[in-house]
């Protein structure tokens, strides 16, 4: 383990680190452009030199290994001195885009230039005129007079997605960034590109003008598109007091995780996140004789807990079913199957997901769906629905809207219409809405807290990244409210009161979560 | 009289045939070397001569050798340096030209000493014609079992390929060589580690240039004591000095390390041409910084040149008059270097340019009073601090211009 | 209707393949073939070779723009380049490049109507003995003042 100066301060790092490295694991950031953590050292910005005693020449820190006893200077005047010649000279060739530029607000050369610049400039030549508009693949819009030749879109291309399709070319002064004619970018990869551009080079069409990141909420979240279960940013618009904004979300972005998705994450969950804004579930609503009456949740939940009570008394606990679908939560898995399964004694407990679709040998699962392994572990054993199951039921608890595909409209309505009693727990509308009598808005994975297992059975705990908007409530105070009017299982459900209560419980009673 | 070395032969007719080579004593350096000789005897013999790199960087060849680590199991790989892109530098393309068996002798003779079985000659895209006259001595020596397998009868194997470069100074930097050579731009490489450990195609590679490699023969044929004689006691051997621009006789001259410049310039290259003035003197190769004309009474070799804040490199001498406006030396010098710089690392790509830029404008007679500064402080920020020597090599004579010739220069800014 | 490119030099570019143990690294050569056949390398050629070596197009496209000697268009039959470097332009390359630019009626980097000649500046040839020097084609032709360029032009057909 060698020990090493910075500065003023003493390190011990783990052999083999670089130095950058090895001072970042101590909270000591030393300015860089090229290095990504994702690649091996590019060493050509030079933003990273530092000053090593006993060496003639300054240093990279993104390349240089630490070894004990090394003496490193990050701050010392010619350090100071050498990162102000590669800001000018990044700067004298550089547009003055601020103004217009997306970067702007988490711009590394910005960043820099407040940090360790802050100098006039004095390049009085005329600056190469590059195209601005280049249109790089998909929603890349690249801007050859801003880009600082980092090269982290090429490397990224050749060494994660392996596709290649960007390359380097010209030399010297005239070297951009460019494809093969029409071959351009066109993996499901893409949008890392403008991510991991340091500056406003390469940006993304998506997000292009529509608003500035100093105005927007970045927040953690889980990505509930497939299975692996990335972690990201939702970075939404938390509203103007008296001005309506424009949108709430803006965009996804990928968050590290080096356990999970690394810095990654696939163009379905970036650019997939309509779902959190559009054709949402609008109201809590009773729907009777083709008219929508608004009622409140607890008013729901006494219309089906009499409903479910008088059934069971009666015997007729079997006419009791339920849906669930992938997408709940670790804990509300856990709260169906303690609630339906073993309080109700249900039978009829069916499985409606979104469809699967194709898979890559990088972060894509075909199972599109968050939680199929959560399921597994701590909900109750499934079924697929089945029509005549279906018409044989009195009251029908369904959880998500995935129950119409896969099964024709006619056929679906003729069976529910057999169904007395129908509740439907759903984050979007959708054509069951016109199909059941009750429909209680639900919020999105993103915006409330719990647990997921992925694909590799890793279990993530989130909290919300957006505040549900809706008249509905999470699926988990839903069952903790029904549980409780049943009085099943008093001496679990009394106590349980958030999702962190309910995981608690969750890792006490079962092997896998312990 | 000074005794010729490398280029003894020269004069003998269709010395690029391998029997007339022969019959000048030729391949029997290889021959003893390969059976009377280990290969660790031959590496010693090289390091005791002190043979040091003749392409720039002065390198000692032996030493460059033991850095090969012998006991991995990935082959190990000789390039021959044959780029010369160092404006004022020709010596290579003599050598190869009139004498290219001695090249692959010497080539035979380092692979032997480092347990090398692959040598790609890495030349200069312009030199076609030379390449294709060392293909031809490549061809003959394959013929009468000099290369290939089983070289003169021994257990040794060696296949020489010759790859032509395409029109890139930065190639000649020894890890662009190697990046170019697999078919890719000529990006330098971040050293450590050096290509003596990882190298062509990620194999331990030794890179030399081509008169290092043509005074191996002499070495082995005559030994360290004698190659040392011939130079200066940590200095061995002679060097070809290429001189040119306003000078009498331009053209080769091998001469011992430690001739006086002033006799190189004016006695051997006849001195000035057309009756003009010397004012000043590029010693080795336009990365050399500029001397002036109070400069040039002093010694050529690496430690003297050092010393006098300039270096030998190689060993190019360009001779400029009086009558030369020193901006316009300035003007081919920025041009070149923005013009070779290969983009990957900002303070070359951008420094060069910006320099280029500036000059440019001073040329056109739109030049300002703080222009000389400009581009000394962006000289000053290029130095040091790029990946590859190419930024010091610009940097180095652009400063040495501004500095030494500032009076000059300012004459040329548009006056207030 | 992408071009045909002769066996021969489908022949020659795998002889010239096999010579290293990797493929990509016989770009350089395979280039300067197809350079001599077709006279230069477009999209087309950069396909060709690309698919000769496994590699994608956009690595071809990388290795032409970065070195000078490979041309992305024709050029006429005689292919002039003066070196302006610095013993060149110390003996007149200068006023070499004015002359020739003014007899045959171009600009440095154009191409004469009937295709005969193209001009061009190059970086030291390494041939600064001869300064100042010019290389035709792949002809170095050194020592070259007016007169020369003119009875060097007229012999060239």
């Amino acid at each position: 383990m060698p020990r090493f100066q910075i500065d003023d301060r003493v390190i011990e790092s783990a052999p083999g680190m670089t130095v950058l490295n090895a001072a970042e694991a101590a909270g000591i950031d030393i300015p860089h452009f090229c290095y990504h953590p994702a690649f091996p050292p590019e060493g050509s910005c030079r933003m990273c030199l530092v000053e090593i005693e006993g060496l003639p020449k300054l240093e990279l820190a993104c390349s240089t290994l630490v070894k004990e006893g090394l003496k490193v200077r990050t701050k010392s005047p010619k350090v100071i001195e050498a990162r102000k010649g590669v800001l000018e000279f990044l700067l004298a060739e550089h547009p003055l885009d601020c103004p217009i530029c997306d970067q702007a607000g988490e711009c590394k050369l910005q960043d820099y230039f407040d940090e360790y610049g802050l100098f006039h400039s004095q390049f009085k030549e005329a600056k190469e005129k590059r195209e601005k508009k280049f249109r790089l693949g998909r929603n890349l819009i690249l801007d050859r007079e801003r880009c600082i030749l980092c090269t982290r879109c090429v490397r990224f291309l050749e060494e994660i997605t392996k596709t290649e399709e960007a390359g380097l070319l010209n030399r010297g002064i005239r070297c951009e960034v460019g494809v093969f004619d029409s071959e351009v970018v066109d993996n499901d990869y893409s949008g890392n590109l403008a991510q991991i551009c340091p500056v406003g080079a390469i940006t993304d069409s998506d997000f292009r003008f529509k608003t500035r990141v100093w105005f927007l909420e970045s927040r953690e979240s889980i990505c509930p598109l497939c299975s692996r279960g990335c972690n990201v940013y939702v970075d939404s618009h938390p509203g103007y007091p008296r001005t309506p904004r424009a949108r709430r979300v803006y965009r996804v972005r990928g968050r590290v995780n080096p356990d999970v998705n690394s810095y990654w994450i696939c163009d379905i969950g970036r650019y997939g996140y309509a779902y959190l804004d559009e054709g949402r579930a609008p109201r809590l609503a009773w729907r009777k004789g083709g008219r929508d009456t608004r009622l409140t949740w607890a008013k729901a939940a006494q219309i089906l807990t009499e409903k479910a009570r008088s059934l069971v008394e009666r015997g007729k606990g079997s006419r009791i079913g339920v849906i669930l679908n992938s997408n709940l939560t670790n804990e509300e898995l856990f709260l169906a199957d303690r609630l339906f399964r073993k309080g109700l004694g249900v039978e009829n407990i069916f499985l409606a997901d979104p469809p699967p679709g194709k898979g890559d040998q990088i972060l894509l699962t075909p199972d599109r769906t968050a939680n199929r392994r959560g399921l597994k572990e701590a909900g109750p054993p499934v079924k697929a629905p089945g029509l005549k199951a279906l018409a044989d039921l009195d009251l029908l608890f369904v959880f998500g809207h995935y129950l119409a595909s896969g099964i024709g409209p006619g056929e679906l309505k003729a069976a529910l219409a057999k169904v007395e009693a129908k509740a439907l727990f759903s984050t979007h509308r959708s054509d069951l809405d016109d199909l059941v009598d009750f429909i209680i808005p639900t919020p999105v994975i993103a915006e409330k807290s719990g647990s997921l297992t992925n694909i590799d059975g890793r279990v993530q705990t989130f909290s919300a990244a957006l505040e549900y908007e809706g008249e509905g409530l999470p699926e988990w105070r839903a069952l903790l409210d029904l549980a409780r009017e049943l009085n099943v299982e008093p001496g679990l459900f009394s106590a349980l009161t958030s999702p962190e209560s309910v995981h608690r419980v969750l890792r006490d009673t079962v092997s896998f979560f312990k | 009289m000074e005794e010729k070395v490398l280029t003894r032969h020269f004069g003998v007719p269709d010395l690029l045939r391998i029997e007339v080579y022969r019959g000048q004593g030729g391949y029997q350096a290889a021959e003893k070397a390969l059976k009377q000789m280990t290969p660790a005897e031959v590496l010693e013999e090289v390091k005791k001569a002190s043979l040091r790199g003749r392409g720039g960087a002065g390198f000692p060849a032996g030493v460059k050798w033991s850095f090969v680590p012998q006991n991995i199991p990935k082959p190990r790989y000789l390039c021959v340096n044959a780029d010369e892109g160092e404006p004022g530098t020709f010596k290579d393309r003599y050598l190869l030209t009139h004498n290219p068996h001695l090249l692959l002798e010497g080539t035979i003779l380092a692979s032997y000493a480092v347990g090398i079985r692959a040598a790609f000659v890495y030349i200069r895209g312009e030199y076609e014609t030379v390449a294709r006259r060392l293909e031809g001595a490549i061809a003959e020596a394959y013929k009468v079992g000099f290369l290939g397998e089983k070289i003169m009868g021994t257990e040794f194997n060696l296949d020489v390929v010759v790859h032509r470069g395409a029109g890139a100074y930065v190639c000649g930097e020894e890890t662009a060589l190697l990046e170019s050579l697999e078919g890719k731009r000529g990006y330098p490489r971040l050293k450590p580690p050096f290509p003596a450990s990882v190298g062509l195609f990620q194999c331990p590679t030794v890179i030399n240039n081509v008169e290092t490699l043509s005074n191996i023969p002499f070495i082995i044929q005559n030994g360290a004591e004698w190659f040392l004689k011939r130079g200066l006691p940590k200095d061995g051997g002679t060097r070809i000095f290429g001189v040119s621009g306003m000078v009498k006789r331009p053209g080769i001259y091998e001469l011992p390390l430690g001739t006086k410049l002033r006799a190189i310039i004016f006695d051997q290259a006849g001195g000035m041409k057309d009756g003009k003035r010397l004012k000043a003197v590029i010693p080795g190769g336009m990365s050399a910084p500029i001397l002036t004309e109070e400069e040039i009474d002093l010694p050529m070799d690496f430690d003297s040149l050092v010393s006098a804040g300039t270096m030998l490199g190689s060993a190019a001498i360009i001779v400029i008059d009086q009558e030369t406006s020193i901006l316009d030396v300035l003007g081919v010098v920025s041009r070149f270097y923005a013009h070779e710089s290969c983009g990957q690392c900002t303070p070359c790509r951008i420094g060069t340019s910006w320099i280029n830029k500036i000059v440019k404008r001073m040329v056109r007679g739109e030049g300002e009073a703080d222009d000389i500064d400009s581009i000394i402080r962006l000289a000053t920020n290029i130095k040091g601090r790029t990946l590859c020597p190419l930024g010091d090599a610009a940097a180095m004579p652009i400063l040495s211009i501004c500095q030494k010739f500032r009076r000059e220069l300012e004459g040329y800014l548009r006056h207030a | 209707m992408s071009p045909e490119y002769s066996a021969a030099l489908r022949k020659k570019i795998d002889e010239v393949a096999s010579l290293y143990p990797k493929k990509r690294a016989a770009l350089l050569p395979v280039l300067h073939l197809v350079q001599q056949e077709v006279g230069f390398i477009a999209a087309a050629e950069e396909h060709f070779v690309a698919a000769a070596l496994g590699l994608k197009p956009i690595k071809v496209r990388e290795v032409v723009t970065f070195y000078t000697m490979f041309l992305r268009r024709p050029i006429g039959k005689y292919h002039l380049q003066v070196c302006s470097n610095l013993s060149c332009s110390l003996l007149g390359a200068g006023s070499l490049l004015d002359h020739l630019q003014r007899k045959l009626g171009i600009g440095v980097g154009e191409t004469t109507a009937d295709g005969r000649f193209t001009l061009s500046e190059v970086e030291c040839l390494g041939a600064c003995e001869q300064a100042p020097c010019l290389m035709v084609n792949f002809d170095y032709q050194g020592q070259m003042d007016k007169d020369k360029i003119d009875r060097l032009l007229e012999s060239l057909e």
